[in-house]
């Protein structure tokens, strides 16, 4: 087993480009992710079926699929993305539908009751989601929600498909010289690994500050 | 009497494993090559997933004159080294470049083709070999295969002289051409018959701005050591086949090819003709190779139905 200094400044260039994907296309996610949520819960018709198309297509199809058509697809419509915009559209297209279904499941999980009485006090029915279920779905959906966020950090790591030198594509690059496969894998498997026990660690500190008194944890103890 | 049964027992299952073990040092009769197909002309694929091309034809001849069987096995370029040396395949098969780096990790046979680099541009950017080499294109990036000599041609030679460049390196020769049509690059570096072979996709579009003579002989690979003792039988395959290599004084190698031989056949079948023309040729003259296993023949008929 050699390891070797030299690899680390590479590793950190391709680290802060996983960073930069990640956040980039878990923000657009949270966006895609809340409309079409609420379209499937509060829609009519017309709305929520495409939501649920929408959903299944980018669930049941797979993300490195999704990621060249993006990238060598969108050419022969005339539309060039970098690999950069390809890799955060196709990775935020993907996790927006999945965001989508637990940000559902917290909806519903709010009582239906609040919403009669804040429709009863004289809110319109946006005001209510607004005010009422919205500030509390987002509370409940945090422990879903950063399952979404530490997946999304290691499916970055396909993006070196599309030429983007990631954490995952620097280290194809730095054993494709050596031929240190295993080494050069295990250094790159460890960055992942600290990146996303940091990442756990800060969600659920958020967790526990955005909770809410007498539900999820610590309730049995009141 | 249990005491001996155990005894015969034991004896039994040490014979198992000693003819087990046994079967292993025996040469195999079938060895995996690893290739990463398509790079016409020396490996592609027909509409019915055959593979073929020049280096899966002579490693197929290879092993007829040399007495053994060949499985063809698809993967990426930058992965077939570690293939050959964990196992995974026996042979590595795929335009490699001798290398005095990659000599050390894996053992090469006799050079068997002579290469050069060549750089593929856009017809239209106006760019030169001199000017898309040195960056000066819109883009600033510069494509090639990962793991290849051509990629590191770009890295070391070019990023490495203080150019200001992008290289990217691309899973997959033909999507680097894809992004070179696109407009995502400026250039494309790669030997120039696999070069030749993305100009005559593209021939309104692309073109070969310049060879860069990097003098690359490409040779079989094998696991470190040689442990199957397959390249001395390689070697002599190919001088069999026509392909003699001659050694100058100073250390320089010539590849002499005997004229009319099939290995001169089969160059001439596949260095040239456009890839469509290629597959349909191979489709004809396919069984004479692998049924019949007529080297002399297909290589003939190669030639012959290649240049119609």
């Amino acid at each position: 087993m050699v390891f070797d200094l030299a690899w680390l400044p590479q590793l950190t260039q391709g680290l802060l480009l996983t960073l930069q994907i990640t956040t980039a296309c878990i923000a657009m996610g949270i966006v895609l992710g809340i409309l079409l949520a609420l379209g499937r819960v509060y829609g009519n018709r017309l709305i929520s079926t495409p939501c649920s198309i929408y959903i299944q297509i980018f669930r049941g199809t797979p993300l490195l699929v999704q990621l060249l058509m993006v990238y060598y697809g969108l050419p022969s419509w005339g539309i060039y993305p970098s690999a950069f915009i390809s890799g955060v559209l196709a990775l935020g297209l993907n996790t927006g539908a999945y965001q989508a279904e637990y940000l559902r499941g917290a909806i519903q999980a709010v009582n239906q009751g609040q919403l009669m009485a804040a429709r009863a006090i004289g809110m319109s029915l946006p005001q209510a989601i607004r005010y009422i279920v919205l500030p509390q779905a987002f509370r409940i959906v945090i422990p879903s929600w950063s399952n979404e966020l530490i997946l999304m950090v290691k499916y970055s790591s396909i993006v070196f498909s599309v030429t983007l030198l990631d954490l995952m594509g620097v280290g194809k690059r730095i054993a494709a010289r050596n031929f240190r496969y295993f080494e050069v894998f295990v250094v790159v498997a460890l960055f992942y690994l600290v990146l996303v026990f940091i990442i756990s660690q800060l969600l659920r500190l958020l967790e526990h500050r955005a909770r809410i008194p007498g539900l999820g944890e610590h309730a049995e103890q009141r | 009497m249990k005491i001996h049964r155990a005894m015969a027992g034991v004896v039994v299952l040490t014979m198992i494993v000693l003819i087990a073990s046994g079967g292993l040092v025996v040469a195999k009769d079938k060895y995996i090559v690893a290739s990463d197909i398509p790079w016409a002309p020396f490996e592609m694929v027909t509409v019915n997933g055959e593979f073929f091309g020049f280096d899966l034809d002579a490693i197929r001849m290879i092993a007829i004159v040399a007495g053994f069987e060949v499985e063809i096995l698809n993967t990426g370029f930058d992965v077939i080294i570690q293939n050959v040396i964990t196992g995974k395949a026996d042979l590595g098969v795929s335009g490699f470049t001798i290398t005095a780096e990659r000599e050390k990790t894996i053992d090469y046979s006799e050079p068997y083709y002579l290469s050069n680099q060549a750089v593929v541009i856009r017809k239209d950017s106006g760019l030169n070999i001199i000017t898309a080499m040195a960056g000066l294109g819109p883009r600033k990036a510069i494509g090639a295969q990962n793991g290849t000599t051509g990629f590191y041609y770009v890295e070391d030679e070019l990023k490495g002289a203080g150019l200001d460049i992008e290289p990217k390196g691309y899973e997959f020769y033909p999507t680097a051409i894809l992004d070179l049509v696109s407009g995502r690059l400026d250039a494309v570096i790669q030997d120039e018959p696999a070069s030749q072979s993305s100009i005559s996709a593209y021939p309104d579009l692309l073109t070969i701005a310049g060879i860069i003579n990097t003098y690359e002989y490409f040779g079989f690979i094998v696991a470190p050591g040689d442990p199957e003792g397959l390249l001395p039988r390689i070697n002599e395959g190919v001088s069999e086949l026509g392909l003699k290599v001659v050694e100058a004084p100073g250390g320089a190698k010539t590849l002499v090819v005997t004229p009319g031989s099939p290995w001169d056949n089969l160059l001439k079948a596949y260095f040239g003709p456009p890839n469509d023309k290629l597959e349909a040729a191979w489709l004809v003259c396919k069984d004479l190779l692998l049924v019949d296993r007529d080297v002399d023949a297909f290589a003939k008929a190669m030639a012959e139905e290649a240049s119609k």
